[in-house]
C-alpha cells in the first residue's frame, strides 16, 4: 500500500512544473474465479489466534447451534465476535483523545418456520447461549406468521478453516507513546507553516476476530487488522473571516502498522499545510457543465455511492426501502441495462490485497470471490447472500453477508468494487494533457446521493483549474453534481494499470438498526462531464 | 441487560476501588434492544441484543486514557482499570485536561416507561401486523421498522460524583411504495412510552403520502417558499446544533464568529418568532439531566425571539476564557406557532411541501451550507392546496436561512432523529434554494 496515497497529491502539488507521477505498484488483477475460491486468499500467520478467547468459547457456540436445532431451527449459526479498537488523536501540541475499546459477545441467528430470528448477548456462558438459541427460535416462529413466502438459503459447501488477513506489524504491539509522538510531530510540523492555526492528526487501529459455527457444518475462525491514519491542517483568515481545512488523502487499509509508517505523516505535513493555505486563497470556481478529472482519492467514493449501493440486491428488491433506499436498477435489467460507456468495467472482489472488505469467508460461511458487476458498460452482476441469490435465479451466493458485531445480524453488505484500468495505459498527465478546459479534483469532501442512486453531489479536498492541458491554479468551494448513468456514460478516458489506487472507508452505513461496514474501491483517475457548483455560501 | 442503580453503584465502586493514579472516571452503559424489520410486506429480521459496557478513564499527572470492555466481574474491572492507568501513563500530558467534577445535583427526570421496558417479540409482532394491514388493504409495498430500547447509563468518579439515568424508547416507521414504483411515502413516530405510538396512524400517513406522490412531475429547481414538515426541519437544524459552540466561534471557525474576533451572542440573527430551547425535565419528552462528563443539564434558551443567547462551551474553554461552562444538550425544542399543517398549507400561494430530507451533508461550516435531497412525498402547493406531486429535488441551503426567513410555524412534534430528543414544528420558510432534480422515488 505504500505508494497508493502519495502519488496523486504529488502530481497535484507540482502545478506549474507540469505533472510527474511516480509509478506506483498496481494491485494487479487476481485470477478471475467463478465459482468461489476453494482456498482462501493468502493470509498472514495464524499465530495471532493461538491463545484466542474465542477458541475457549467455541464449544458454547456449537452448543448454541445444537440448542437452536433442538428448538426447531432448520438452520442456525452462532458467531463469537471480538473487536479491539484503539484511537489516538492529537490537536496542535496536545493529546485530544486516547482510547481503547474491547467488545465481545455471541450472536445466534436461526431460521425456523421460514423466518429469521436473532438473539445476542455480551454474556457468553452455557446458560445464556441456550436461552439465546431458544429466544431466537421463538422469535423466528412468530415472524413466520408474518411471512408471505418462506426464506430459503441457496446451498453452500461447508467451510472449515482459519484465516488471518495479511499484515506485517500488529498495531496493538506498537507502544502508545510511539504513536502519540508520531502524531504530535506531524501536527507540530503542520503548525510550523505560517498561516496555519490548527492541526490535528489521528490514527485508528482495529482488530476484528470472529468464529462462526453453523448447522451446515461450517466452522471458520478469522481475524482482520485495519488501520486508518489521518492529518488535517486548518488555515484561518480572521481578518476576512474565512477558513479552509485540508485533509491528507491517505486511505484506510486492511493492513498493519506498516501502512501508517508508509504514510509518513511527518514528511507530508508541510505540503498538507501549504495546500490548506492554497485553498484559503484559491480562486472561486465558475459554475457550469464542465470536464472533470477525478483522482482515485476522490473517485473511489463516487464508485461506492453510485455503483456500489445501486447493485446491492437487497436494495433492488425493496428490503432497504424504509431507510437506505432502493435502487434505480431492477434485477430484470441484468445483462441489458447500460450504466456507462463501453470502457467502464467494474469487478466486485473480496480477495483483493489491502481491501477493507477482503475476507476468506463471509458471515454465511461462503468463500470469498471475484466477479463482474459491470462489463463493457452493461450491468451483469449483483451483490448477494445465501438468502438473496435465489431471487435472481442464481444457484450460489456471492458471499456478501456481514454483521458488524456480535449484537447485530448478518445481511448483505458491500464487497470491494473497483473500476478496472483502461487498456491504453494512460497516465494522469495524459488525462490532464488531453483536457482544454476542466477541473481536477482530488480527495474526499462532502458527499450526498439520493435513495435510488440517481442524483449525486460530491466535493473534494483539492481542486485545480485545467486550461489547455495544464494545471493552471487552485480553486475553492467546488462540488460536482451528476446523475449516475449520465455520469458513467460521459466517461471518456480512464487511466492505465499504473495509476490504479485503492481508497476506502470504515463507515459504510446501512440497515436498521444501523450497521457499519469497512469497504475499499480501487480505480485509476478518469475523466467525465458533470455540473460543477460553487459551494462557497453564495449559492 | 438491565442495569439498576444498585448494580451500577456496585460496578463503579469496584472499579474506583482499584484506582492507583490521581483520578478515575467510570462510565457504565447497559441496554436491551429489540427490533422487527419488515419489507416486501412481510417480516424480514427480528432480534434482541443485550449488552453492557464499562469504560474507565484514568488520569495520571494530566495524562489521560480511556479503556472499555464488557466484562463486569471484579477481576475484569480491576484489569480494565489497570489497562487504563497503564495507557494513561504512556500518553503525553494533555494541557486541556480538567479534573473530574465533585458531586452534583441533577433535575428529577422520569424517562423510563415500564411497559416499553418490558416489550417483547409479541408486541413487535402486533405493531407490525397492524401496520401491514393498512398497506395490504391499500395494495402498497411496505417496509418498516419497530424498535425499542431499555437503557441505563451511570457515571462515577474518584471525586465522589455519581450520576444515573435510565430511559426507554420505542420507535416505529414505515415506507409505502406504489406498485408502479412512482410513489413513495414515509411516516414515523417515537416516544419513551410505546403506548403513545399509533401504528395505524403512522401506516395510514405513509400510505396516503405514497398514493398522493404517485407519478411526480418535474418542477424546475430554484428558490421557493417551502413547507417543511417536522422531520425535515429537524434534519436541517441538526447542522445548527453542531455549530452552536463557543470555542469554534472564538477561534473564527464558525457561523457565530464575528469578523475581526468575538462571537455573535446577543445579536438578533433570526426571525423574532424563533425560540430554541433545551429542557431535560420536559414532562412529555424527558431527556438526560446530565452530560457525559457529569455536568448538570438544566433548561437553556439558545435563541430567544431571534436573538442568539448561548453557545455550548467546554469546561476547559470556559476555564481558559473565564466563562461559564455550557455542556452539549440532550434535547432541542423549537417553539411553534400553533397552526395545523392544513392551515399552514392554506396560507401558501405557491410553494413546495417537503416530508423529509435525505443524505444531508455539510458543505461549508462557516455559512452552515448543507446539501441533501427531498424524499418520500414532495408536493407543489398552489393557491393554498396540494396541486401535484413533484420529483425530488436537491437543496443547497443553510439552516440559518431556515431560521431567518420564517413565514409561519406549526405545532411542535417529537421527531425520530438519533439519540437526542428533538421537538420541532412544521415551518413555512421563504427563499429556500433547490439546485437540481432527482429521478429517485
Amino acid at each position: 500500500m505504500s505508494s497508493s496515497r502519495r502519488s496523486f497529491l504529488v502530481a497535484a502539488g507540482l502545478a506549474s512544473a507540469g505533472v510527474l507521477l511516480p509509478r506506483g505498484r498496481a494491485w494487479g488483477s487476481p485470477a478471475f474465479r467463478v465459482p468461489a475460491a476453494e482456498t482462501p486468499p493468502q493470509g498472514a500467520s495464524e499465530a495471532l489466534l493461538a491463545d484466542s478467547r474465542l477458541l475457549v468459547d467455541e464449544p458454547l457456540a456449537a452448543r448454541a447451534v445444537e440448542a437452536a436445532q433442538k428448538a426447531g431451527a432448520t438452520y442456525a449459526d452462532a458467531r463469537l465476535v471480538l473487536w479491539r479498537r484503539e484511537h489516538v488523536s492529537v490537536r496542535d501540541d496536545h493529546i485530544a483523545g486516547v482510547g481503547a475499546r474491547n467488545e465481545y459477545g455471541v450472536g445466534v441467528r436461526v431460521l425456523a418456520d421460514g423466518a429469521w430470528g436473532f438473539a445476542a448477548s455480551s454474556t457468553v456462558d452455557r446458560k445464556t447461549v441456550e436461552r439465546l438459541a431458544k429466544d431466537a427460535v421463538a422469535m423466528a416462529k412468530r415472524n413466520g406468521r408474518l411471512r408471505r413466502a418462506p426464506i430459503e438459503l441457496v446451498p453452500a459447501p461447508a467451510a472449515v478453516g482459519t484465516w488471518v488477513a495479511p499484515f506485517t506489524t500488529d498495531p496493538f504491539k506498537v507502544p502508545l507513546g510511539e504513536k502519540a509522538d508520531m502524531l504530535l510531530a506531524a501536527a507540530q510540523a503542520t503548525l510550523k507553516v505560517p498561516g496555519i492555526r490548527h492541526a490535528s492528526a489521528s490514527v485508528f487501529s482495529v482488530r476484528e476476530e470472529k468464529l462462526l459455527v453453523t448447522s451446515d457444518g461450517t466452522r471458520t475462525h478469522q481475524a482482520f487488522i485495519r488501520v486508518m491514519p489521518g492529518l488535517t491542517a486548518d488555515a484561518v483568515d480572521i481578518r476576512r473571516g474565512r477558513f479552509a481545512s485540508r485533509d491528507h488523502e491517505v486511505q484506510p487499509a486492511l493492513a498493519g502498522w506498516e501502512h501508517v509508517v508508509a504514510a509518513d505523516l511527518l514528511a507530508e505535513a508541510p505540503r498538507i499545510a501549504e495546500e490548506a493555505l492554497q485553498k484559503l486563497h484559491a480562486a472561486a470556481v465558475e459554475p457550469g457543465l464542465k470536464t472533470v478529472i477525478l483522482a482515485p482519492s476522490n473517485l473511489w467514493l463516487t464508485i461506492h455511492e453510485s455503483i456500489g449501493h445501486s447493485t446491492e440486491l437487497d436494495r433492488a428488491l425493496g428490503m432497504e426501502a424504509n431507510f437506505a433506499g432502493t435502487s434505480f436498477i431492477k434485477p430484470e435489467q441484468t445483462g441489458s441495462l447500460r450504466i456507462g460507456a463501453e470502457r467502464v468495467n467494474f469487478f466486485a472482489d473480496r480477495t483483493q490485497a489491502g481491501g477493507l472488505a477482503t475476507t476468506a469467508w463471509d458471515d454465511d460461511g461462503v468463500a470469498a470471490q471475484r466477479w463482474p458487476i459491470v462489463k463493457d458498460g452493461v450491468l451483469v452482476g449483483w451483490q448477494t447472500t445465501r438468502e438473496l441469490a435465489g431471487a435472481i435465479g442464481e444457484a450460489a451466493s456471492r458471499g456478501c453477508a456481514y454483521a458488524d458485531s456480535y449484537g447485530t445480524v448478518a445481511f448483505q453488505r458491500m464487497p470491494n468494487i473497483s473500476l478496472q484500468p483502461g487498456p491504453e495505459g494512460y497516465t494522469t498527465e495524459d488525462l490532464i494533457g488531453a483536457t482544454d478546459d476542466g477541473v481536477l479534483i482530488t480527495g474526499r469532501g462532502s458527499w450526498s446521493i439520493d435513495q435510488q442512486r440517481y442524483n449525486f453531489q460530491f466535493g473534494g479536498q483539492m481542486f485545480w483549474e485545467i486550461k489547455n492541458g495544464r494545471l493552471r491554479r487552485p480553486l475553492r468551494d467546488v462540488a460536482y453534481q451528476a446523475n449516475t448513468v449520465e455520469f458513467w456514460s460521459s466517461c471518456d478516458m480512464i487511466g492505465g494499470a499504473g495509476t490504479y489506487r485503492l481508497g476506502g472507508s470504515f463507515n459504510d452505513g446501512k440497515g436498521e438498526p444501523g450497521q457499519s461496514n469497512a469497504v475499499s474501491h480501487g480505480c485509476p483517475p478518469a475523466r467525465f462531464k458533470a455540473n460543477v457548483l460553487n459551494t462557497g455560501g453564495a449559492k | 441487560m438491565t442495569l439498576s442503580k444498585q448494580k451500577a453503584q456496585a460496578i463503579t465502586k469496584a472499579a474506583l476501588k482499584a484506582k492507583t493514579v490521581d483520578a478515575l472516571v467510570v462510565r457504565v452503559s447497559a441496554s436491551t434492544r429489540g427490533y422487527l424489520r419488515f419489507s416486501q410486506n412481510q417480516a424480514a429480521a427480528t432480534g434482541e441484543t443485550e449488552g453492557i459496557e464499562v469504560s474507565v478513564t484514568a488520569t495520571a499527572g494530566g495524562r489521560s486514557a480511556t479503556v472499555s470492555g464488557n466484562d463486569t466481574d471484579k477481576d475484569a474491572l480491576a484489569a480494565l482499570v489497570a489497562d487504563a492507568e497503564a495507557l494513561a501513563k504512556l500518553a503525553p500530558a494533555d494541557p486541556e485536561h480538567m479534573p473530574p467534577l465533585g458531586p452534583q445535583r441533577y433535575l428529577e427526570v422520569d424517562a423510563e416507561d415500564a411497559k416499553t421496558a418490558k416489550m417483547s417479540g409479541e408486541e413487535r409482532f402486533e405493531l407490525t401486523r397492524q401496520m401491514l394491514r393498512v398497506a395490504n388493504k391499500a395494495r402498497l409495498h411496505a417496509a418498516g421498522m419497530i424498535t425499542h430500547d431499555d437503557g441505563a447509563f451511570a457515571l462515577a468518579n474518584s471525586a465522589g460524583l455519581f450520576a444515573y439515568h435510565r430511559s426507554t424508547q420505542a420507535e416505529i416507521s414505515m415506507t409505502c411504495r406504489t406498485s408502479d414504483g412512482t410513489g413513495s411515502g414515509w411516516a414515523a413516530a417515537v416516544d419513551h412510552r410505546v403506548e403513545r405510538l399509533d401504528p395505524k396512524a403512522v401506516a395510514e400517513r405513509a400510505a396516503e403520502k405514497a398514493e398522493l406522490s404517485q407519478k411526480p412531475e418535474e418542477q424546475r429547481p430554484g428558490v421557493y417558499t417551502v413547507i417543511l414538515e417536522p422531520q425535515a426541519v429537524a434534519e436541517l437544524l441538526a447542522f445548527l446544533g453542531w455549530s452552536l459552540d463557543r470555542r469554534s466561534a472564538d477561534e473564527g471557525r464558525s457561523a457565530f464568529a464575528k469578523a475581526g474576533g468575538g462571537t455573535k451572542i446577543g445579536e438578533g440573527l433570526f426571525h423574532k418568532s424563533v425560540t430554541l430551547r433545551s429542557e431535560p425535565a420536559n414532562a412529555e419528552h424527558p431527556s438526560a439531566p446530565f452530560a457525559g462528563d457529569g455536568q448538570p443539564l438544566g433548561p437553556v434558551t439558545w435563541i430567544d425571539k431571534g436573538v442568539l443567547e448561548a453557545l455550548t462551551c467546554s469546561r476547559f474553554w470556559a476555564h481558559k476564557q473565564g466563562l461559564t461552562p455550557q455542556p452539549r444538550p440532550s434535547s432541542f425544542f423549537l417553539d411553534g406557532g400553533g397552526k395545523s399543517d392544513e392551515e399552514l398549507i392554506r396560507g401558501v400561494d405557491e410553494g413546495i411541501l417537503v416530508t423529509r430530507f435525505w443524505y444531508n451533508r455539510m458543505l461549508q461550516p462557516q455559512s452552515i451550507l448543507a446539501t441533501g435531497l427531498t424524499r418520500d412525498g414532495t408536493f407543489l402547493i398552489k393557491g393554498g392546496k396540494i396541486a401535484k406531486s413533484i420529483k425530488n429535488l436537491r437543496y443547497n441551503e443553510s439552516p440559518l436561512t431556515l431560521l431567518k426567513n420564517v413565514l409561519a410555524l406549526g405545532e411542535p412534534q417529537r421527531v425520530a432523529l438519533g439519540g437526542r430528543v428533538v421537538v420541532v414544528p412544521t415551518m413555512v420558510v421563504g427563499g429556500f434554494t433547490f439546485s437540481s432534480l432527482s429521478d429517485a422515488v
